[in-house]
């Protein structure tokens, strides 16, 4: 689908033209991907198979980031999910010199800084993970199971903040989407909005 | 963030008035000045009253309207005010689009004012003094953001009159402008595949259906529509919207909250539209 916008719109800051943001859908397959992670190594979707797997929009000077992480939220939802033999893929789809943009050193530094548990960091400066995914916010979250489906997409938690006050009030999403799959329910909150940053995609 | 509220001078103004109200704080924080300030010098018992929480964004920032859009937060705002004092909602005036990247974000930049109604009741006293509160709390951005929130409050005598304060006569005139009007015609929209399609049709009184090439419109609820601007076509004293569904669109409303906008400030107009909503029919 082209969300390509039109001659009408009223526009502060124009944008000559802007990459479709392609749609995934809860209950579809999820599209493949490859991307380099922090480490150099080639990751993609199609090799976790037979995993589920959960997909992290990240960008480390984000707010709404720094609440999830500030607050060790994220740390733990990452620990607990790659503990289960859950992957966790930490996406990043700011354009080179956009803020919070990293390479394989700067994101490395930040896993450090942060005590961060995913599997991998991925490195998406073209935006075309984001795209695909039609990846809007950080933090921005999908979960994908064992057959390739996707089964939640969305928001992070119920309370769209920057406050950490929020995180005790609030229902965090992919550990509950997680639980759900694992002992087969169906799944609950399937959708949710998603709430943060914008994605810094290129221009 | 912390914000940084100090006394601001009481302005060239204060020395005009006859009620002298107690300068309001106003709060600078990181590339936004807050303000909480009132349309009349003084409250009269009995009557409703308007308040404006004034921001001063620097170039290049903005806050959000009540539909932030693909990112960001609304403004919200949180009330402290004397006994049966009550605020209303705020009156968000028609907000910018901006276009970020392919992603589009609704809101407000440069000098913007949110009004809201405060209702004082009549048991007040004419002769004292109230102080209002509110918590003000938003997100400005430029590409990046930063979540503000200040506490900001304002003394204000009740009256049995009051005059306006010509420090914000203009800012409120500004607001007012901005406000959507209440559209003439018939919404109706439907869900019909991946679009929402809204047609808006001519009333009793053929209130003109505007044609100008530089329409927009807004919807106010989110997770229906997505974000960028709707397909726009006109037929015989109908106006047809087409919006492409949002990927997190779950259950439909009952109706559609529009805001259909022609033009930019200060030749803007702008009318609200209520469209009931007819789902999709579930397939069998």
């Amino acid at each position: 689908m082209n969300f390509r916008s039109t001659v009408f719109a009223l526009l502060v800051a124009c944008s000559i033209s802007a990459p479709a943001m392609a749609k995934v859908a809860v209950g579809e397959p999820a599209p493949d991907f490859s991307l380099t992670d922090s480490n150099g190594k080639t990751q993609t979707l199609s090799q976790y198979k037979g995993k589920i797997v959960v997909l992290e929009w990240n960008n480390p000077e984000c707010p709404f980031v720094g609440k999830h992480y500030g607050s060790g939220n994220m740390q733990r939802q990452q620990a607990d999910a790659t503990a289960a033999g859950v992957i966790w893929l930490t996406i990043n789809s700011g354009a080179a010199g956009k803020q919070g943009d990293l390479d394989g050193a700067g994101a490395n530094a930040y896993i450090v800084k942060v005590g961060a548990k995913q599997t991998a960091y991925l490195l998406d400066p073209a935006g075309s993970a984001g795209h695909l995914y039609g990846a809007r916010t950080t933090p921005h979250m999908y979960v994908i199971d064992q057959q390739g489906v996707l089964r939640y997409m969305g928001g992070i938690d119920s309370i769209a903040s920057t406050d950490k006050d929020d995180l005790a009030k609030a229902t965090q999403f992919v550990p509950q989407v997680l639980a759900e799959l694992k002992t087969g329910k169906p799944v609950s909150v399937s959708t949710s909005q998603p709430y943060g940053c914008g994605v810094k995609y290129g221009s | 963030m912390t914000s940084h509220p100090f006394l601001s001078g009481a302005g060239a103004g204060a020395a005009l008035l006859v009620f002298a109200s107690a300068a309001a704080a106003p709060a600078q924080t990181d590339h936004v000045g807050v303000e909480l300030v009132s349309e009349t010098t003084a409250l009269v018992p009995g009557h409703s009253a308007t308040l404006g929480l004034r921001f001063v964004h620097e170039p290049h920032w903005h806050t959000y309207w009540i539909n932030p859009g693909d990112s960001g937060l609304a403004t919200k705002l949180s009330w402290k005010l004397p006994p049966d004092f009550r605020a209303g909602e705020i009156l968000w005036p028609v907000p910018q689009r901006f276009d970020v990247g392919g992603l589009f974000n609704f809101g407000y930049s440069g000098e913007a004012l949110l009004p809201v109604q405060i209702d004082i009741p009549a048991s007040a006293k004419a002769g004292a003094a109230v102080q209002l509160a509110v918590e003000a709390r938003w997100l400005v951005c430029r590409e990046e953001c930063i979540p503000g929130k200040a506490t900001l409050t304002l003394d204000l005598p009740l009256a049995a009159e009051a005059a306006t304060d010509p420090r914000w006569q203009a800012a409120f005139a500004t607001a007012r402008a901005a406000r959507p009007q209440p559209g003439q015609w018939t919404g109706a929209a439907r869900e019909r595949g991946d679009r929402i399609e809204v047609t808006l049709a001519g009333s009793h009184n053929d209130a003109e259906l505007p044609s100008s090439p530089t329409l927009d419109a807004f919807v106010v609820q989110r997770q229906v529509v997505a974000y960028a601007p709707p397909q726009i076509s006109h037929g015989a004293k109908v106006l047809e919207l087409s919006f492409a569904k949002s990927e997190y669109f779950t259950d439909a409303p009952a109706t559609l909250d529009l805001l259909l906008v022609d033009g930019v400030p200060p030749n803007m107009r702008a009318w609200n539209v209520h469209a009931p909503l007819t789902p999709a029919k579930p397939s069998p």
